[in-house]
């Protein structure tokens, strides 16, 4: 099971265990990570999911829709090179030990 | 050991209607679930409960066949779920986006804002729901649309006949007629536009839902834009007026953001969050389940009430006062889950930036013309119904 760090806005680290198949943002659901409020439930349509990730890895999270593209824009935190939508992600071993930082509005 | 469903016999229809905010809250108070007999529903208020239901389309389904809203205006994608609703969701989207609003709409909206403005500035006096959130609402959904010539008027009153007809629960003929011949009037328009769309790609909804893979057949596009029709005029205009109102009984708070223009958003999602346009909407149970520890059986529709917990006491405090630096804290007037409203970043952008702005910036000293009457009525659509005004011109 990939270990997945979140990074708090506060500065925290929330270590959690990650199931395979799930999404970041339903890993970051089940675990109560704050800041996470994902209004649409993975739909791609609130922006209320969105969080940084190390650039180095987003090639091997695949290519960014059109839809999330346009969305990221108009997340309430600014957008910056790492960002995604969590409900757009799938937990992979690719994401093992990653740190995903929850951006400050 | 789960209770049972309590049950609010005491409270008539037209309580509702005047006001729901007191029957929510004693509802809300009462239990998770409670069967209000006035309005034949089960219902939902509390927040968090919403939210967990929101969570679990499987349990809590929109599929409903046999609703009257299919009935009206034929299978649609809000009385749909899992991959059939997402189809026809990303067949609209590309239409809705923030960026594409910013890009496409912003300019016409703007446009559409000024002129209606530009009509009655000179008069220093108006009713703003007939004069200004109506008409305004209207044009800037017909553009997104693809429509170029249907009139404010028709498109108001196709929307409010559809309302009308998709909450026909008596039968009522004329109610049911009005319904059919807005329906007629909506697929007789899409029929003149569609030929214009296929040659033209462009960023209307009608030109997405051509251009979307697999193409949407004639009849998902006629019951869809049905539903952006009855879902996206009077929630809109009725959001203009709320945000207007609550600025104009709280003088210091205009003050504020018309200083501070970062201010129109917070502004906007408290308007909607204090009067929700949209009260109630339903899922249909798949399988026996608790809420909260309420049973409710399989089969079974429960109604939720994002009116009531955008005024849930648990999450906001004095819920029934208009206050745009309350806690930042999510609202549910958008509705939450695959279903959240596909218009959202469209009325965003039209109220809170371009619309009400305007508003005040070129209605001086704008205030209300009979500040102790005023009138607001609906519980599943809730608004302003009347709204006069004066200026100085
Ligand atoms: C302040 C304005 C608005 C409010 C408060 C609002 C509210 C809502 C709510 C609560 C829902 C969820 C209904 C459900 O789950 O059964 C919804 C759905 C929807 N809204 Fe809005 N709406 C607004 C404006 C608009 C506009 C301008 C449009 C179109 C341009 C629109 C199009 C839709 C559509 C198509 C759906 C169905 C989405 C789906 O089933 O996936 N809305 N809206
Ligand atoms: S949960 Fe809404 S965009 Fe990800």
């Amino acid at each position: 099971m990939p270990k997945i760090r979140f990074l708090l806005t506060d500065g925290a680290e929330l270590a959690v265990e990650a199931q395979s198949g799930r999404t970041l943002m339903e890993t970051a659901l089940e675990n109560s990570v704050p800041g996470i409020i994902a209004e649409c439930n993975g739909s791609a349509a609130c922006a209320t999911c969105h969080v940084v990730l190390p650039e180095n890895i987003m090639s091997a999270l695949g290519p960014i829709s059109e839809h999330e593209n346009d969305m990221l824009d108009f997340a309430e935190a600014p957008r910056e090179p790492g960002s995604r939508l969590s409900c757009q992600i799938k937990v992979s071993d690719a994401l093992d030990n990653v740190s995903v930082r929850i951006p400050a509005a | 050991m789960s209770e049972a469903v309590k049950v609010v016999d005491d409270v008539a229809f037209e309580d509702l209607l005047a006001n729901p905010y007191p029957v929510f809250k004693r509802v809300r108070d009462l239990g998770p679930v409670v069967k209000v007999e006035a309005a034949n529903i089960m219902m939902v208020t509390r927040f968090d409960d919403i939210i967990a239901i929101e969570r679990d389309p499987e349990t809590f389904s929109s599929i409903n066949p046999q609703s009257l809203l299919n009935t009206v205006i034929g299978p649609n994608l809000m009385r749909k779920d899992g991959d059939d609703h997402a189809r026809e969701r990303a067949a609209m989207d590309p239409s809705l986006r923030p960026g594409v609003v910013k890009r496409c709409w912003a300019d016409p909206m703007r446009a559409i804002c000024d002129d209606v403005i530009s009509q009655i500035e000179h008069r220093g006096e108006a009713e703003l729901f007939d004069e200004l959130a109506a008409p305004i609402a209207a044009r800037a959904l017909a553009d997104i649309l693809g429509f170029d010539d249907v009139d404010w008027r028709t498109m108001a009153l196709w929307s409010q006949s559809l309302i009308d007809g998709s909450g026909n629960y008596s039968h009522n003929p004329e109610i049911a007629r009005k319904a059919r011949e807005a329906a007629n009037g909506v697929e007789s328009a899409v029929d003149r536009m569609l030929p214009h769309h296929r040659d033209n790609p462009n960023p209307s909804m009608l030109s997405s839902m051509l251009q979307a893979d697999p193409p949407q057949t004639v009849e998902q596009i006629y019951a869809n834009i049905k539903v952006a029709i009855g879902g996206g005029l009077n929630e809109t205009r009725d959001s203009i007026l709320t945000l207007i109102l609550g600025l104009l009984q709280n003088p210091d708070q205009l003050a504020r953001v018309r200083a501070e223009p970062s201010l129109w958003g917070p502004a906007f999602e408290e308007a909607v969050r204090w009067i929700s346009p949209i009260g109630m909407y339903p899922r249909r149970l798949t399988r026996d389940m608790e809420i909260s520890g309420t049973l409710v059986r399989k089969g079974e529709q429960v109604g939720l009430c994002v009116g009531a917990a955008n005024h849930d006491d648990r999450r906001f405090s004095d819920p029934e006062k208009f206050d745009i630096f309350r806690e930042e804290k999510s609202h549910l007037a958008f509705g939450a889950g695959s279903h959240f409203c596909a218009g959202t970043w469209v009325s965003r952008a039209l109220v809170s930036q371009i619309a009400v702005p305007t508003v005040f910036e070129r209605l001086r000293n704008l205030r209300l013309k009979n500040p102790d009457h005023i009138r607001i009525r609906g519980w599943v659509f809730r608004g302003p119904t009347h709204m006069p005004v004066v200026w100085d011109a």
